[in-house]
């Protein structure tokens, strides 16, 4: 393809997303009428307007009236089905009800509830992302149909999957009546993590470790004033006849202290780092193991969980991106 | 934002469901079967064994055809159809061809491309059956045989796991139905124009005339009662001995063989004007002959311009007649042909080989000096026919070519129309009287649904015309002289017990007194009639006519404008019963009738407010304009009874009763509150 073409086209695509944007703005949940539905013949269709030419003229040649006839028929036909076509879109209701995150590379996952008005069944309604697969919602027999569509991450941050395809062929396949709607779909892709050797010795500073089964530990520590609730058999009796006073002494051993993610606790370049830490992060919680969270100026702190593990990664994703 | 990506680009399912599958196998049985009557039975046997295979492929039990098998079977197809006799560029070989590239492309379809494919040579079939046949029957099988093919390419867009098939076909018949109506417009409207190139013909002549007649060689003249041509006259039917349906014009004859002598420039309308009185006029509807010989009685003119007028009197089309062909014409019987006739034509009248059959021109030669003239020698001629034992039969031995009208004359004496004609068209040559043999229909029934006539393939007949001057060409059937009954009443009251039985049972049916048989079958043939005048005779100059009287002067805007409205009231009738939404539920009809009420007391000023009841509101005004307890309060019970009853019918006794008390109750209160 030469420059000019190549630029010619894109002017236009770009023309047309214009148009599209003007004519179809985006919003949450759509209802398809007349202004926002295209209709056009397709291949198959043109080849079907060749067939009626064709029957024109042996019906012009052979003076056959009723091959005249087959042509009219099959050509009402064709124009009658620009209704059928039409109407199997209009009145469509189109909504994101659900968006699933995940990692670069995975399907993410949209989950679109189409109905459609009451009264007569729709037929081979499909749906699709311009990147990913089309999808069949079965709207003859149900008002209503939840359909799970998956585009591809791409890169970290939110995933835009751009203006959904609605088309359809039916009933003959000669039209293709679509539309490209845009439901302001966002959602979250992690970086995609690299696993490492999860560190058993970290390096977090020691004061900040959780003092963990003082009971059942043997490591001296060191000596404090008694306290309520010490064991008694901490009691140093004989520091109590020298002093009087009552002082224990300490056992414990520090349970791995918490872990802190941090940008410059791994190496690479920042997205091998964000890699890592995605990583890093997926193991500790697979461990249960507490951590936190430190990029730039910001800081997680350390906790367990599902909720926290979701909230780390958001922070993963967004890093160094401007959200809208 | 960037534009979104062509939608070739997403994944489209290419796969045939099953439910489609099913159909376009059905489809290619209903769509091959016609064609049993017009091509090879092989070519059918293909077609249906295709058929069976892609079935057996479908149910899992054989394989796709591989691909030498694939090349071979289009090999043998293609050197089957050469093979096979047909022509190579006739209207069969060219449909054997579509046949078997439809049956073929079945058994190796995978994709839904293949699929479109194998539809779309579907309707191409259905529409080449129609070059061979348009009856009523035809037209009907096929109009089913389009619901089949467009079933399954709804099945092609339909959900495949919840579809079958039944669902299929009734949406595409659904389809076609609501078809129907624009198709009828742009059947009517859409110009028709005259053939643009010379199209491959049927192969099969489907008349029972022939531009060369042998007379000794038919062993039997086949008798079909076989449609040639219907005849609506404008006035009265004139009588079977009248009816001449001139044809051809036989005037070569070498080796006892009748042949149509080399084509003359047609006849100039200018120099043989129309004569402008005495005319018989009536309108011909041809059946398809895949020739352009026309059908009329003497002397014919017809002011169509696809219908021009020979040197010999002929009506001649300008194309072939390859499907009903009506032409309106007027028939003069008293108008001469050839005053004068032209030098070369005399010639050509008159040039037979007398050393062929000698015993004959002694004969005649003989008789002709007797006669003095040659009106008085053909008389003298049928007069020997009429006294001498001559014998019609329609099973007459078989002659030499040699001799062969020596043999018929003196030797065998029996024959059919052929050999009378040709043995006087011979007898008048020899002594230089002009004289040629005519081919055509003698007769015809008529048709007493429709009132118009019908003539057979057994109507075939052959008379002689000889040449006097002044008095032009006479026409002379010496048929008549042997069997009258022939000319008088038909073909059966002129044969024998013998050659009745070599008539099939069919048409000893038609022929015979079982009324109720013949009732139908004349009710069959009007109603065929009307198909004829209607649809399938309706053509570029009956369109024009149809037209005009429609729409005035006939311009492209007009024809245009026509179009368009009849697309758009049809696309608008569909659109009704597409986008059409039940509207909601109709009003109680009491409340109907208690609104009429309130709105015209409203009129009176008298309000109602709107949260009272209808029996609350009654009281109220009742009671400020008067009107006692007792007077209102069975009109009360009345509304309140049927208004909470959710079953009451827009039409019954109590609420025409209701009706008539609210009326009074409206009068009571205008006049108290005029009062």
């Amino acid at each position: 393809m030469t420059t000019a073409q190549s630029t010619a086209q894109s002017f236009f695509s770009r023309r047309f997303g214009r148009f599209l944007d003007r004519r179809i703005p985006p919003s949450a949940q759509i209802t398809l009428s007349q202004r926002n539905v295209f209709i056009f013949p397709t291949q198959t269709g043109f080849v079907f307007g060749g067939l009626l030419v064709l029957l024109i003229l042996g019906a012009i040649n052979y003076q056959a009236s009723l091959v005249y006839g087959v042509a009219f028929l099959l050509g009402s036909m064709f124009l009658m089905t620009i209704l059928y076509t039409f109407r199997n879109l209009s009145g469509l209701k189109l909504e994101l009800i659900n968006t699933r995150p995940g990692f670069v590379g995975e399907d993410i996952e949209f989950t679109l509830r189409v109905v459609r008005p009451t009264g007569r069944g729709r037929e081979g309604v499909q749906l699709g992302w311009p990147d990913g697969i089309k999808q069949w919602a079965e709207l003859y027999e149900q008002e209503a149909d939840s359909v799970r569509l998956y585009v591809v991450g791409a890169e970290r941050g939110f995933l835009n999957p751009g203006r959904l395809l609605i088309e359809t062929y039916f009933p003959l396949g000669l039209l293709r009546a679509w539309t490209w709607v845009d439901l302001d779909a966002r959602a979250l892709v992690y970086p995609k993590p690299i696993f490492q050797d999860f560190p058993l010795m970290e390096q977090g500073r020691r004061d900040e470790g959780e003092l963990m089964d003082p009971q059942g530990s043997d490591d001296f520590t060191d000596i404090r004033d008694y306290q309520p609730g010490d064991p008694i058999k901490h009691i140093i009796w004989r520091s109590y006849a020298r002093t009087d006073e009552l002082m224990v002494k300490r056992y414990a051993s520090f349970v791995e202290p918490r872990l802190w993610l941090d940008m410059d606790s791994v190496q690479g370049a920042l997205e091998e780092r964000l890699s890592r830490l995605t990583g890093l992060a997926l193991q500790a919680t697979r461990r249960e193991r507490e951590f936190g969270l430190r990029l730039g100026e910001l800081e997680l702190k350390p906790a367990v969980g599902e909720a926290h593990l979701e909230n780390v990664l958001r922070q993963l994703a967004l890093y160094g991106i401007t959200t809208r | 934002m960037e534009s979104p990506p062509d939608s070739k680009a997403l994944g489209v399912a290419y796969q045939i469901p099953r439910n489609s599958l099913a159909l376009l196998m059905i489809a290619q049985v209903v769509v091959v079967v016609p064609y049993a009557l017009q091509l090879s039975p092989w070519i059918i046997g293909v077609g249906l064994f295709c058929g069976y295979w892609r079935t057996a492929v479908f149910q899992g039990r054989w394989d796709y055809p591989h691909r030498w098998v694939k090349a071979m079977l289009v090999g043998a197809s293609v050197v089957g159809v050469a093979v096979s006799g047909v022509g190579a560029f006739s209207l069969e070989s060219a449909a054997s061809l579509l046949i078997l590239a439809f049956a073929l492309k079945l058994i190796e379809m995978k994709s839904r491309r293949d699929a479109y494919l194998v539809i779309f040579l579907g309707y191409f079939a259905i529409a080449t059956q129609f070059l061979f046949d348009q009856s009523i029957a035809i037209a009907a099988y096929e109009l089913l045989a389009i619901c089949v093919v467009t079933s399954a390419m709804v099945g092609l867009n339909q959900l495949h796991t919840r579809v079958r098939p039944g669902v299929s076909f009734r949406l595409a018949s659904t389809l076609v139905l609501q078809a129907l109506p624009f198709t009828i417009v742009l059947f009517l409207f859409f110009p028709r124009i005259a053939p643009l190139w010379t199209v491959p013909l049927p192969s099969v002549a489907k008349t029972g005339i022939s531009d060369v007649v042998k007379p000794g060689a038919i062993a039997a003249l086949t008798q079909s009662d076989e449609l040639a041509f219907r005849v609506v006259f404008n006035g009265r039917i004139p009588v079977p001995r009248d009816l001449y349906w001139r044809g051809l014009v036989y005037s070569d004859f070498d080796a006892g063989t009748w042949s149509v002598a080399a084509e003359l420039p047609p006849m100039s309308k200018e120099r043989m004007p129309e004569p402008t009185s005495g005319g018989i006029s009536y309108e011909v509807l041809l059946e398809p002959t895949m020739s352009d010989w026309l059908f009329a009685m003497d002397t014919a003119f017809a002011q169509s311009p696809q219908v021009s007028l020979s040197q010999d009197y002929r009506l001649r089309s300008t194309d072939p007649v390859l499907s009903v062909f009506r032409y309106p014409v007027n028939s003069y019987p008293g108008f001469v042909m050839d005053p004068v006739l032209s030098r070369r034509l005399l010639t050509r009248e008159t040039r037979i080989d007398r050393s062929d059959n000698p015993r004959i021109v002694a004969f005649a030669r003989d008789l002709y000096a007797r006669s003095g003239n040659a009106e008085e020698f053909a008389v003298g001629v049928l007069k020997h026919i009429r006294e001498q034992p001559f014998g019609y039969t329609l099973n007459p031995p078989q002659l030499q070519d040699e001799g062969s009208v020596d043999q018929f004359w003196f030797d065998t004496r029996a024959g059919f129309c052929t050999h009378y004609a040709s043995a006087f068209v011979y007898m008048m040559r020899a002594v230089d009287v002009p004289a040629r043999m005519v081919g055509g229909y003698q007769g015809g029934e008529i048709n007493p649904i429709t009132n118009h006539l019908m003539v057979r393939q057994y109507d075939a007949h052959a008379w002689a015309e000889i040449w006097v001057p002044e008095k032009g060409w006479l026409r002379v059937d010496p048929t008549a002289a042997v069997a009258p009954e022939r000319i008088e009443s038909g073909l059966t009251a002129a044969l024998s017990v013998a050659d009745l039985a070599t008539l099939s049972a069919f048409t000893n049916a038609r022929l015979g007194d079982w009324s109720v048989f013949n009732d139908m079958l004349y009710w069959v043939d009007s109603m065929e009639h009307r198909w004829n005048l209607w649809v399938i005779g309706y053509d570029t100059h009956f369109q024009s006519g149809f037209l005009k009287r429609m729409l005035g002067e006939l311009t492209p805007v007009r024809m245009g404008l026509v179009i368009l409205i009849g697309g758009g009231l049809s696309v608008g009738l569909v659109s009704l019963t597409l986008f059409w939404r039940r509207r909601p539920q109709k009003r109680h009809p009491v409340e109907r009738l208690f609104g009429k009420f309130a709105a015209k007391l409203a009129g009176y000023g008298i309000r109602r407010e709107p949260q009272e009841s209808p029996g609350v509101f009654i009281r109220r005004v009742a009671a400020e304009a008067g009107l006692k307890e007792d007077q209102v309060g069975r009109i009360v019970a009345e509304i309140d009874g049927l208004l909470y009853n959710p079953t009451v019918p827009s039409e019954s006794v109590e609420l025409s009763q209701l009706r008539r008390r609210l009326r009074w109750l409206q009068f009571r209160l205008a006049f108290g509150s005029a009062r």
